[in-house]
């Protein structure tokens, strides 16, 4: 067992209002710099939608991620030969189109216009090329359904789903759909830390943060390609790529991270897994239906006195491991088991986690009342105008089973709180649910006020980082204490 | 390192000239103009000069020696006539070639006129008939295969001819595929290329001069060609390596593109598309 600390993260989309606060908090604090126009580190796409990129699932397109040949676990996009081979033209590289052509706006004209019969209109320029531009697309062009049907309707994770689920989810004029916000997935088996020829990347022992080294970053742009999640950016004007550093000094010094703090509907919850890092490569190379029950036995109990010893040996500060007991991740993922990881199939071992979204029901109408009621306990997650399999498509490698489970619970969970709160609801029923949803009265409380009561201190439970400890091996910390913040800091540049 | 070495190569620049004018005018005729001109001894690819303070005065001979170009600039029509009958080939300017030494060279050819042609006047190229072995030799000669024994350059660097096949040779100096006839045949050319008059020519030739044998040579060469071939064979085969150039470079494309078959293009247009064409 070779226990290590992961600072990891849910997502809880049935939270989600898609309010983009998380990507613009991002946005303001990192990539507002020359280079950075078209990154989104963090950015919200609606579902059924393509992302951004477009169409950043399709990996039959873009080759991200993992896949298993001869038993053997390889990168889709490249491997030691092809990267020679192709090390001046990465044939996977999305296209600047594919995200989209940064603009701003000549707002100068509206003062300086000259005197005409019609107002002044500050015209689009692009900031790549300085040029009048004809805007086709943005890096949330399909927001709210907004360039349906083209966008929504070439969802990857369409795929499978019946002419029945797909007329329930585009039915005319009542179109449904959710909100996934995105963020470096920090993964435990990173597809672009693999691809890196001048291994530039690397994932931090402490923390599990996965971070481009800007000095040694030569901008090959394996990692744009590798990274199955589009997580990786081209910084243009350094010449180096970019990805979340997670705010990394915003952590180190104990705050959450800026989208994670500025989250509007208090969806994200941050803190330490400890996990089994000798075991990642066998897990990452099982089948894909059995990824997420794999990725969850890699996830170890800080309970358990067998990992404490292991993980104390490693080096794991005792106060992690307290911070690690407390994890609101541990409980929604190992514990509760309904947060799932998006897309485990790529086998990068993503590590956050995203409680799958409720959605509303077909309701019908009948002599003018309309019927939403059924005598089956959860027919409206079956039922749901979201089918289960897209869902599936997204957070369970195709197979529904840990959806439904992590839906059921929800519903449960649901219900009990209305049979005690409102009453509209027989506490038989409720119980009879909670049984069939695996959960406990107690589990269900939990689960309710970490989901809804929660607090700031209940939703980032974060560690002490202990960068003394990290660096300890590199330089005397006291010394780096005492020199800290004085001498010179310079930017990453084009060249060595 | 530069500044220093500058005037010294300017001295040197400035003190050639001095050196030809130094000398006797027979020395002079003798080492530049002998290649075209005889004196009384026949045409060669200028006229013979025998008498020609008599065919024309000597003030326009005077201007004429001294810069050729410039008097066939102004369309004398003396100096065009004097260019047709040459087969159209202009007499060049001569270095070093002043007022002073061409009066005496003037004097020179006056005095030489009564007499009969000295032996001298004409070099010498032997008269026996060419040989396979000769021709051999001027190829290798011309190609540069074999070096020229005072350490010229290889005539291919500059010159083609006709009869070698594909994109052979330069073309920074004319095609010498009709050179032979152009310049008077063996006793023209022989003499020219003893001495060759042409500035490029005498600046590249003056400090290594071509040997007797191996202006044999490259005359059997030239003759050869010029019986042989004509000027466009040179350049037939420019349109085929053209063209097989830019198919290669299409072929080479086609390649790419098969390899790299799976590249992306726009994932978002052509998503676009597909909608369009769907709901179209």
């Amino acid at each position: 067992m070779d226990v290590r600390s992961q600072v990891s993260m849910v997502f809880h989309l049935d939270k989600c209002i898609g309010c983009h606060t998380c990507s613009i908090a991002c946005k303001n604090i990192w990539t507002d710099r020359r280079g950075t126009e078209y990154m989104w580190w963090n950015n919200v796409e609606t579902k059924p939608g393509t992302g951004f990129p477009t169409d950043w699932e399709d990996q039959e397109k873009y080759h991200g991620g993992w896949e298993v040949k001869n038993g053997k676990l390889g990168l889709r996009s490249t491997g030691k030969a092809q990267t020679i081979f192709n090390i001046y033209h990465n044939p996977s590289m999305p296209t600047m189109d594919d995200y989209y052509e940064p603009w701003t706006y000549d707002y100068q004209h509206l003062f300086n216009a000259p005197e005409g019969k019609d107002q002044p209109t500050a015209r689009p320029i692009s900031m790549v090329t300085g040029e009048l531009i004809q805007i086709e697309a943005g890096p949330n062009w399909d927001d709210d359904l907004g360039g349906s049907p083209v966008y929504a309707e070439s969802d990857p994770n369409l795929k499978g789903l019946t002419p029945d689920q797909r007329a329930q989810l585009f039915a005319v004029e009542r179109l449904v759909m959710f909100y996934f916000p995105r963020i470096c997935n920090h993964c435990l088996n990173p597809a672009c830390v693999a691809s890196c020829p001048s291994g530039a990347l690397y994932k931090r022992g402490e923390d599990g943060i996965v971070l481009v080294d800007q000095e040694r970053c030569r901008g090959w742009r394996m990692c744009v390609a590798a990274c199955p999640y589009k997580k990786m950016f081209y910084n243009w004007n350094t010449g180096k790529s970019e990805k979340c550093i997670l705010c990394f000094p915003r952590v180190e010094t104990g705050q959450a991270p800026a989208c994670f703090h500025s989250c509007v509907g208090r969806i994200r919850y941050l803190g330490v897994l400890l996990y089994d890092a000798s075991r990642i490569e066998e897990l990452a190379s099982r089948p894909a239906a059995e990824l997420i029950e794999a990725q969850r036995s890699l996830i170890l109990d800080p309970h358990d006195p067998e990992v404490i010893a292991a993980a104390r040996q490693n080096g794991i500060h005792d106060s992690v491991i307290a911070s690690a007991q407390r994890s609101p991740v541990y409980q929604f993922v190992k514990v509760w088991k309904i947060a799932l990881p998006p897309h485990i199939e790529y086998r990068t071992m993503p590590m956050l986690f995203y409680v799958p979204p409720m959605s509303p029901v077909m309701s019908h109408q009948a002599n003018g009342t309309i019927h939403n009621a059924s005598d089956e306990l959860f027919h409206d997650i079956e039922a749901s105008r979201v089918p289960l399999q897209f869902l599936a498509n997204i957070f369970g490698a195709g197979n529904d089973a840990f959806v439904r489970y992590a839906l059921r619970k929800q519903k449960a969970v649901r219900w009990h709180r209305r049979a005690l709160t409102v009453g509209d609801v027989d506490k038989a029923t409720a119980d009879r649910m909670l049984q069939a949803a695996q959960c406990s009265p107690e589990e269900a409380e939990a689960i309710y006020r970490l989901t809804s009561l929660c607090t700031f201190d209940d939703r980032f439970v974060i560690p002490p980082m202990h960068r003394e400890e990290a660096i300890q091996m590199l330089e005397d910390p006291l010394e780096r204490k005492q020199a800290a913040g004085f001498g010179f800091v310079s930017g990453p540049r084009r060249g060595l | 390192m530069k500044s220093r070495f500058f005037p010294m190569a300017f001295f040197l620049v400035c003190a050639a000239p001095f050196c030809t004018t130094a000398q006797q005018p027979g020395n002079f005729f003798q080492q530049n103009c002998s290649a075209c001109h005889t004196i009384g001894g026949g045409r060669r690819v200028g006229p013979d000069l025998k008498d020609v303070t008599k065919r024309k005065d000597r003030a326009w001979l005077e201007e004429f020696m001294e810069d050729p170009p410039a008097v066939l600039h102004k369309r004398d029509p003396y100096a065009l006539q004097l260019q047709r009958e040459a087969n159209g080939i202009a007499m060049p300017a001569v270095p070093g070639l002043t007022p002073a030494l061409a009066e005496a060279l003037l004097n020179y050819i006056d005095a030489q006129g009564g007499a009969a042609p000295p032996p001298a006047a004409a070099p010498s190229v032997a008269e026996r008939l060419f040989t396979s072995e000769d021709l051999a030799a001027g190829t290798e000669l011309f190609q540069g295969t074999r070096p020229l024994s005072q350490g010229g350059p290889a005539c291919i660097s500059c010159h083609t001819l006709g009869t070698m096949t594909g994109l052979a040779g330069g073309r920074l100096g004319p095609d010498l595929t009709l050179v032979y006839q152009r310049l008077g045949g063996r006793q023209g050319a022989g003499a020219w290329l003893t001495a060759p008059p042409t500035p490029v020519m005498q600046s590249v030739f003056h400090q290594h001069t071509l040997q007797p044998d191996e202006i044999l040579s490259l005359l059997s060469l030239f003759e050869d060609a010029s019986q042989r071939s004509h000027p466009a064979a040179a350049t037939a085969e420019i349109p085929i390596f053209l063209s097989g150039g830019v198919l290669g470079a299409a072929l080479g494309l086609v390649l790419m593109g098969w390899i790299w078959r799976s590249r992306i293009g726009s994932v978002r247009r052509t998503v676009l598309k597909a909608a369009q064409r769907g709901a179209a």
